[in-house]
């Protein structure tokens, strides 16, 4: 009797132990928290771009046009995007308190925080990158600015060298951010 | 000393051997019928195992469904695709109608233009619901890659700024 007991016990533990490890490798940040602030904004996006729809849209993305290429090679192992960004007429429309629920997700689960841009005229701006090894695995961007507020999530590898080939398609602004791969071909010049 | 008595009861008894006779005779075999009570004993089941293994499934459940339900909170809400059987397409050859542009096509061209209209076996098609799906799922992620690079790019432009390069440029041209 003891022994069934103590076999079921261990594979419960094991049960939620493997599901809490799962929990803690997946990349989304929920960021229902910020719902509440659609009411308030006097301009709202909301992107939710699962895996399934991710696989559908890169479908429509043409092999043969160069900029589209380059958008679906990116996309293609990404597992998610989502994206929440707030414009209000007024300062003040949202707290510190709202930031919380994603900022307390953000400091766990292997999240490190890369940049921190701290900017009176243009709203501070904070880079969060998760890594598996020494891929990056997740990124996040929390955005905040008097009357903004926004939140990028982009779960699964993403490739920064591949997204720096964006810069300036598709009505993508030029980031400046020189990719490794270009770097490593101008030092064997 | 005779041990005919303890063999086959011959022979003169030996009184200890008599003694121990009536002693252990209260214990001598007694052929008697087999008398079974009305009411057996029930015996008690233990379900104690069974009843862990059971919380243990059911908790496991409970914690499964906890965490997909965290999981999938956000989720954009799942759709059934409809799925319709291909048309047919209809090749582009001597039914359509020449425009005078066509009139100096080469029978090459022609044939090429009949090859755009095949259905590639490969790839399957979307139906029109997919599609659209498809489509708005295209709008998205165009706005939320938008949205990233431009934010990127304000960290860049600001950490730029920050290179502790320029700040010694900068010492040096205020010294």
């Amino acid at each position: 009797m003891k022994t069934s007991f103590k076999t079921s016990l261990i594979s419960l533990l094991l049960i939620i132990t493997s599901a809490f490890v799962a929990k803690a490798q997946d990349t989304r940040i929920q960021l229902g928290s910020l719902d509440h602030l659609a009411s308030k904004a006097s301009q709202t996006v909301d992107v939710n771009v699962d895996e399934r729809l991710m696989k559908l849209a890169a479908r429509l993305f043409s092999d043969k046009d160069e900029d589209e290429r380059q958008v679906k090679k990116l996309i293609e192992g990404l597992k998610g995007i989502y994206v929440k960004s707030f414009e209000f007429e007024t300062d003040g429309q949202y707290a510190a308190a709202d930031l919380e629920p994603i900022r307390t997700q953000l400091r766990g689960a292997g999240w490190t925080r890369m940049v921190n841009v701290i900017s009176k005229k243009e709203g501070n701006v904070e880079v969060y990158l998760q890594f598996a090894g020494e891929m990056i695995n997740g990124l996040a961007v929390l955005a905040t600015d008097d009357k903004e507020l926004t939140v990028v999530n982009i779960v699964g590898p993403v490739d920064l060298d591949k997204l720096a080939q964006l810069e300036g398609q598709m009505g993508i602004p030029d980031l400046g951010i020189e990719s490794t791969k270009s770097k490593k071909k101008t030092n064997e010049q | 000393m005779n041990d005919d008595y303890l063999w086959d009861k011959t022979g003169e008894p030996d009184p200890q051997i008599q003694e121990l006779e009536e002693i252990l005779g209260a214990l001598r075999y007694e052929p008697k019928p087999l008398q079974l009570p009305n009411e057996l004993p029930r015996q008690r089941r233990n379900y104690f195992p069974w009843l862990a293994i059971a919380a243990g499934v059911l908790l496991a459940i409970l914690a499964g469904g906890i965490w997909l339900s965290t999981r999938s909170r956000d989720d954009a809400p799942q759709r059934q695709a409809e799925v319709t059987p291909l048309q047919p397409v209809k090749e582009v050859t001597s039914s359509v109608p020449k425009t005078p542009e066509r009139k100096n096509e080469s029978p090459e061209e022609a044939v090429a233009v009949v090859h755009k209209h095949r259905p590639r076996p490969s790839a399957p098609v979307l139906s029109k619901r997919e599609r659209e799906e498809a489509l708005m799922a295209k709008e998205q992620v165009m706005l939320a890659l938008r949205l990233t690079t431009e934010k990127l790019s304000l960290v860049h432009k600001k950490t730029q700024n920050t290179n502790p390069a320029n700040q010694i440029k900068n010492q040096h041209r205020v010294g």
